[in-house]
């Protein structure tokens, strides 16, 4: 039988790759075709950063490149090497959620939360940017992801409930602080 | 990993990319530049006409000036959109592209040189195979056009760029580079039937920049897009009304440019010459329409039906034209 | 309390080590809260709940943050491609090129030789027959003998990395017979000479129908005589697909031991648990489903796939885990999304403006298998009726299969086309009556307890308050007929199930529906064990809420296992919206037990007795002296003493209802829920461009248990909804191509089609729901469709009858319009209304209907009220058994099959078993 589709092997050479990801310096070996996303997810450890369509129309695969929100899908790892990535894993100060995920969380601005990671980055440099964005300014900066929970109105109010805990300067709680305690005294009727 | 081997290439400078880009062809290795990855990269993930070899134009750093009169070809349509030197409008259809996140990538040369899109081929390999390939992809079958079947002589895939429209009317020139020479053209002079061909570019060759004449700023004018929903999104057709007003409001010089509808961007300059020579205020403006929406020809490739495109050509070439009443 | 505790008794205890410390506690939060009364009055709401007594106050009704959230929002959430396990393998599948083929060959040896690929698997290593109803198992894990859909599955492949594996698909070489392939759902309702599937003897003829219904209840004949007024429309609906985010993704693993565990995003794990086992030919108790993260479901995730089926195999194969990831295409391939219809909508009103009759003809188009379609096709039909009392309901229905992925279950299952098509038509017989659209709903709606035309109970309806308030929140009475031309208000209301009476697989009488387990241990933490799938619709939450509800617990004290099938009780998962009524009713029967374990305990502990105890923010207090009592863990400890961990086991199962008719079974639910919207839009009359504006979403759930889900439940759906009805479609080119599998063309709505959504939560309590609670999932998309069909019209005179109403279609209306009247797209006038006589009559019997209604919700035992009262019957009685011209009837007259309707013509066929050649 004649083959009329393009052979998938052999792989390119493999090229060294390093990046700041998270904070961490990681060098690995990548093919030279490598796709950020592809790389970030098998290689890197950033199962987080998701892939919903592979193609830019989804925004579940966003990160930040030197701080910019980029869809990984649709860039090449090469041209990124050596620059620094933050994915929703690097998002959290330890323990101390980005009042941005906290908020994502109290305002359901996550349902199935496949979406969320690619929100969250986006918004985390919205924010950065611009700690007090309008309605128009948070629909700006989000129009490049889908959610298809939310509608998307509980991803606005979380941005706007982020915005006003950034304001205040309040940092947002250890998440590992004590639980209760289920053998409380009687604290009055 | 849905990318098809090749091997990529990062020059650090224009000389460089170009003397590689020599080097190659002179070994018969064919190749294509990447530049924002938005267009490039879904189409080789899907497997659209990849190349064994390709040259990475991001660490180009000499493509990316950006002034009233000069945009270099790796400018990010969001930093053009962002921009306060550059022209509103252009701004403005900067804007309106695809998504922010897109936009982030995706550049003024990529924009230019999109490739032509088609229901038929921006599909998967797997998907092409079904319907046993097209003239666009053919893989070596000698495929047929699906679009419109029984001529395998042209490609009627469609251009759906935004930019050009605006930059032709307001008289952009285009500069490419080459191995082995440099050349400029008007923009309106770049693109080339058919759907494969698109533009001027010959094998080896990038856009470097476009430059805008001196009376950019004269130019007022706007852009309308259609399209399903406000972000994403392809246009289905654009149009690019563009004016130099005398002092009594009624235009001393107008343009006209249209995108979504064909294989190339249309540079209307016969029906604007027509209107400009019998201006007769609103009027004008629905003959124009009417005589725009008559040179266009859509196909069925896109997402609305042709014969809805082109009658709305008409009006958005009116409501292009809006401005132009308005005394 | 008199024992001396420091007595030595034994080698047991030791002394000088004594008091042991308390196990458990310590943590924040050191003192008990009061009890919130206010709180603890509102989710008793009207009182006479059956569990009002447990009310606690202590999470149930609080806007309340999903309890796996912060997994979710910092990338620790595992969904199925997360999943990786050492030695994986990457499994890829060959598909069908061919609509319809006879696969002749298979070739396997290329792949096999590339190094790098471990296995191959073709249909010969699995051919056991699946489907997720029993009565149409239709699937094989791979062809057997035919394929029927492009990208229909032949081969798969495992292979050490994703290039590899897409490289040996690209060498597995078919050979194909291609057969006829049918693409229009009419075709499908013919004879054919390849059927797309054998049913054997009860196959519908030689014809591609896979499931046909006919239903005649009420005055039939009457409808048509009585009618002043009638509408009659024919929709078109377009497929629609699911569009999660996260495409399907399996990692199949066999363990030493030689069992298998399936990490899969499953709605509904119990069914590929089954399906596994039937394919596998193993037993159920060798598998583990293990649900993982699901990136959205709405129905998509319900079926057992073949894919999962190809993991399996392909790691029994190899001995490694198999992991398949699908790309975004292949969703489109699996589909399961909403039929594809066309739909004959015919409504009848009488000189009084009742309803005296519903005629629906529903003609579906199935796809290549069956998957849920045969309870599609009743739903089509029988829940369309209420909340509207009526004369009459015609219902033909008929699933076909054609060569196009099939479709399945999706948000709204199988009510969403024909609700449009009914309430577009209620917007219509409203017209020519001259009356309000909201009046007239409001003058013919059911009373709460009553039965519909078709037998079902009905028990809760928030119907009314849905109309009243959302008629007042819009300002609808200044707008409706009067917004300035292309711009338009329109109405909408919505009925759906909450939960499915009928488990699929088991009789309702001998099985529960749902069961739950806990267990507390001395750390005092709850652990709720539920096979209830959390999609991200909160359905963790709502059981933690439930469970925390009753002990009087916080939170975070809570812990949901509902992962696994080897730990879970087996359960339905979530689909049909079943999930909070039945686990939390569930949930909230396996907590009152321990809650009572705990009381006894505490009433040992303090010498009060149970009566006299209440139980508040974790202490068990005397409830004329708070200060007396013990807390959570003492009441605990006590409780454990001699047995150790307390475990208690609840289940729910629903009452027995409907009637006894074939078919009588589909539809029935224990609760219904009820929605209205009204939406505001503006319609660009050259472009044809649809614009919402504001959408005011009043959605009686019952009880809100967790009203920031419930709210972003009506946004959400709202959200799908508007895709539906702006521009979602599956589009089928020439030759039947599936043109738009992707995110680009498949348009769903972004952030900027998003209108301001206002969510109206209307709690009309349930008696059976678990606090009063119904379901908020899948009724609150209902209602936007025909709301901005309405309001399309309102706007422009337009009254489409084809979805979406994508710019093109509209303009394409507009342009027909503007040839009939010889005008211009801009001075097309938009429609006026001067109230008839009517108007009053109505008025008036909407406001006694309303004091009926109230007096109904507050009566504790009110009495029997059948569909049929309004047109003079006794309410009492079924109008069936009062009236013969009043009928029940499941098959078709002679006199009927003269001039069938399109969907009726599927009757033309004789099954093969009646047919004398089974």
């Amino acid at each position: 039988m004649v083959q009329f589709r393009l052979p998938m092997l052999p792989a390119p050479d493999e090229v060294p790759w390093s990046a700041l990801v998270n904070g961490n310096e990681v060098s690995l070996r990548i093919e030279g075709n490598a796709i950020l996303l592809d790389v970030l997810r098998d290689k890197a450890g950033s199962l987080g950063t998701k892939r919903g369509c592979d193609m830019g129309t989804c925004g579940c695969c966003s990160v930040l490149i030197d701080g910019v929100p980029r869809l990984s899908c649709l860039t090449l790892a090469q041209e990124v090497s050596g620059c620094g990535i933050t994915t929703i894993e690097g998002l959290a100060d330890g323990h101390h959620l980005h009042p941005i995920q906290k908020t994502f969380t109290e305002c359901g601005g996550s349902q199935c939360g496949f979406c969320s990671p690619g929100f969250l980055v986006v918004i985390s440099a919205l924010l950065e940017e611009n700690p007090a964005p309008s309605d128009t300014e948070i629909k700006d900066a989000i129009e490049g992801n889908l959610c298809r929970c939310t509608g998307y109105q509980q991803i606005v109010d979380s941005v706007r409930v982020a915005s006003e805990i950034l304001a205040s300067g309040d940092n947002v709680e250890d998440s590992t602080t004590a639980k209760s305690d289920p053998h409380p005294s009687y604290g009055g009727n | 990993m849905r990318m098809p081997p090749f091997e990529l290439h990062t020059p650090d400078s224009l000389d460089g990319a170009l003397s590689l880009a020599g080097d190659l062809q002179q070994s018969n290795r064919e190749f294509d530049w990447v530049a924002g990855g938005t267009d490039l990269l879904p189409n080789y993930k899907w497997h659209l006409n990849s190349k064994p070899h390709v040259i990475s134009l991001a660490s180009v750093p000499e493509l990316s000036e950006l002034s009233e009169t000069h945009i270099g070809a790796m400018v990010r349509l969001q930093d053009l959109a962002d921009s306060e030197a550059v022209h509103p409008l252009i701004a403005k259809v900067s804007s309106m592209i695809a998504s922010v996140m897109i936009r982030r990538s995706g550049t003024v040369g990529g924009n230019i040189c999109l490739d032509t899109r088609c229901f038929w081929f921006n599909q998967s390999e797997e998907w092409r195979e079904s319907i046993e390939w097209c003239y666009k992809c053919d893989c070596g079958t000698g495929a047929d056009c699906r679009v419109i079947p029984n001529q395998n002589t042209q490609c009627v895939a469609t251009y759906q760029a935004d930019l050009a429209p605006v930059l032709m009317c307001l008289g952009a020139t285009i500069h490419l580079a080459g191995p082995s020479q440099r050349r400029s053209m008007p923009l309106t002079e770049f693109f080339e039937l058919d759907g494969i061909t698109r533009n001027a570019l010959a094998p080896g060759e990038l856009v470097t920049h476009l430059t805008l004449p001196d009376d950019v700023s004269e130019w007022r004018g706007d852009y309308q897009k259609l399209r399903q929903r406000e972000t994403w999104d392809f246009p289905e057709a654009g149009v690019a009304v563009l004016w130099k007003s005398r002092s009594d409001g009624s235009p001393s010089d107008l343009r006209v440019a249209t995108t979504g509808l064909e294989s190339i961007p249309g540079f209307h300059s016969a029906e604007a010459i027509a209107t400009l020579t019998s201006w007769n205020g609103g009027s004008s403006v629905d003959e124009l329409a009417e005589a725009v929406r008559k040179a266009v020809k859509p196909v069925l490739n896109t997402w609305y039906p042709p014969s809805y495109r082109r009658k709305m050509v008409k009006v958005l070439t009116k409501r292009a034209s809006s401005g132009l009443l308005e005394v | 309390m008199s024992e001396d505790k420091n007595r030595v008794e034994g080698y047991r205890q030791q002394s000088g080590k004594l008091p042991f410390s308390r196990p458990g506690s310590g943590g924040s939060r050191k003192t008990s809260e009061p009890r919130d009364e206010d709180k603890i009055a509102s989710i008793r709401g009207n009182g006479g709940h059956k569990h009002d007594d447990v009310v606690t106050g202590s999470a149930v009704g609080r806007p309340t943050a999903l309890i796996d959230g912060r997994w979710k929002v910092t990338g620790q959430a595992q969904y199925g491609d997360d999943v990786r396990l050492p030695g994986e393998l990457v499994g890829r599948i060959v598909r069908s090129k061919h609509h319809y083929a006879r696969v002749l060959s298979i070739d396997v040896s290329a792949a096999i030789k590339l190094p790098g690929v471990v296995a191959v698997a073709t249909g010969q290593d699995a051919s056991g027959r699946f489907g997720v109803l029993p009565v149409t198992k239709d699937e094989h894990a791979m062809a057997q003998e035919k394929v029927r859909h492009v990208g229909d599955l032949i081969a798969c492949v495992a292979a050490i990395d994703e290039a590899t594996a897409r490289e040996a698909v690209r060498l597995v070489e078919v050979e194909y017979e291609e057969l006829e392939a049918v693409h229009d759902m009419r075709q499908g309702l013919e004879d054919s000479e390849e059927p797309i599937h054998d049913r054997g003897k009860y196959h519908i003829g030689a014809s591609n129908v896979q499931k046909r219904v006919f239903q005649e209840f009420g005055d039939i004949e009457g409808m048509s005589a009585n009618a002043v007024v009638s509408h009659n429309s024919n929709w078109l609906f377009a497929g629609a697909n699911h569009g999660f985010t996260e495409p399907h993704a399996v990692v199949a693993n066999w363990d030493p031991s030689g069992r298998l565990t399936l990490y899969t995003p499953q709605q509904v794990p119990h069914y590929v648990h089954r399906a596994l086992a039937d394919v596998l030919d193993i037993p159920m108790h060798q598998i583990n489903v293990h649900r993982t993260f699901v990136g959205g479901g709405f129905g998509g995730k319900s079926d057992p796939f073949p894919h999962e089926m190809c993991a399996a195999i392909l790691s029994r194969k190899t001995g490694s885990p198999v992991r398949i990831n699908f790309d975004r295409e292949e969703v489109f391939w699996v589909n399961r999304g909403r039929h594809p219809s066309r739909i004959g909508m015919n409504l009848h009103a009488d000189s009084k403006g009742r309803l005296c009759g519903i005629e629906t003809d529903a003609l579906i188009d199935g796809g290549a298998f069956a998957s849920f379609g045969h309870v599609t096709t009743y739903y089509n039909g029988v829940l369309h009726t209420a909340p509207y009392e009526i004369g009459a309901f015609h219902y033909t229905g008929a699933r076909v299969w054609t060569n196009k992925p099939a479709s399945g279950a999706m948000r709204g299952h199988g009510a969403v086309n024909s609700r449009c098509a009914v309430e577009v038509g209620m917007d219509d017989i409203a017209e020519q009556l001259n009356v309000d659209p909201i009046t007239l709903r409001l003058a013919n709606l059911l009373p709460p307890h009553s039965a519909t035309i078709t037998g079902f109970r009905v028990t809760s309806i928030g119907m009314r308050e849905c109309l009243e308030r959302v008629r007042q929140a819009s300002g609808w009475d200044d707008k409706f007929r009067k917004l300035p031309d292309g711009h338009g208000i329109g109405i909408g209301c919505g009925f759906f199930i909450s939960g499915s009476g009928l488990p699929i697989h088991w009789e309702p009488n001998k099985f529960p529906h749902a069961t739950v387990h806990l267990k507390i241990d001395m750390d005092g933490g709850v652990t709720v064990h539920t096979g209830a799938a959390e999609i991200g619709q909160g359905s963790d939450t709502v059981i933690a809420q439930s469970v925390a509800e009753v002990l009087g617990l916080p939170l975070d004290m809570i812990r949901i296992r509902s992962r696994e099938t080897d730990t879970s009780p087996v359960d339905l998962g979530s689909y049909s919206s079943r999930v909070t009524f039945m686990n939390a009713n569930a949930a909230i029967s396996a907590a009152m037990e321990i809650r009572q374990e705990l009381l006894e305990a505490a009433a040992a502990a303090t010498d009060v007795p149970v009566e006299r105890l209440v139980i508040g923010d974790r202490r068990i207090y005397r409830k004329d002296d708070p200060a007396i009592g013990v807390s959570y863990l003492e009441a605990l400890h006590k409780a454990q003493e001699d047995k150790g961990a307390l475990v208690s086991s609840g289940a729910y199962r629903t009452p027995p209802m409907g009637r006894v008719h074939k078919g009588a079974g589909a539809g029935i639910a224990p609760a219904y829920s009820f929605s209205a919207y009204i939406a505001e839009v503006k319609v660009d009359i050259e472009t044809g461009q649809t614009k919402v504006l504001k959408v005011w979403a009043a959605h009686d759930c019952g009880k809100a248990l967790n009203p920031l889900s419930v709210k972003g439940q009506i946004i959400g759906s709202c959200h799908m909804g508007l895709g539906q009805v702006l521009s979602e479609e599956m589009k089928y080119g020439r030759n039947g191509h599936l043109i738009n599998p992707d995110l680009l063309d498949y348009k769903i709505p972004t952030i900027h089609e998003m209108p301001e959504i206002v969510p109206i939560i209307v709690e009309s309590n349930d008696s059976e729901g678990p606090f009063g609670a119904k379901e908020a999932g899948e009724g609150p998309l209902l209602p936007i469709l025909p709301a901005v069909c309405n309001a399309v019209y309102d706007a422009i005179g337009i009254r489409t009858s084809e979805l979406p109403i994508t710019p093109d279609r509209v303009h394409r209306m507009v342009e027909a319009r503007c040839k009939q009247e010889g005008v211009a797209p801009l001075d097309l006038s938009s429609p006026e209304l001067h109230h008839s006589e009517l108007q009053g009559v109505l008025e008036a019997r909407a406001s006694e209907h309303a004091s009926r209604d109230a007096a109904r919700t507050t009566d504790s035992a009110p009495s029997d009220y059948n569909n049929g009262a309004l047109f003079g019957f006794d309410p009492e009685i079924p109008a069936d058994e009062q009236d013969e011209r009043w009928v029940v009837s499941v098959t078709p007259s002679s006199d009927y099959m003269e001039s069938p309707r399109l969907a009726g013509s599927a009757w033309k066929h004789t099954e093969r078993r009646h047919g004398g050649d089974s």
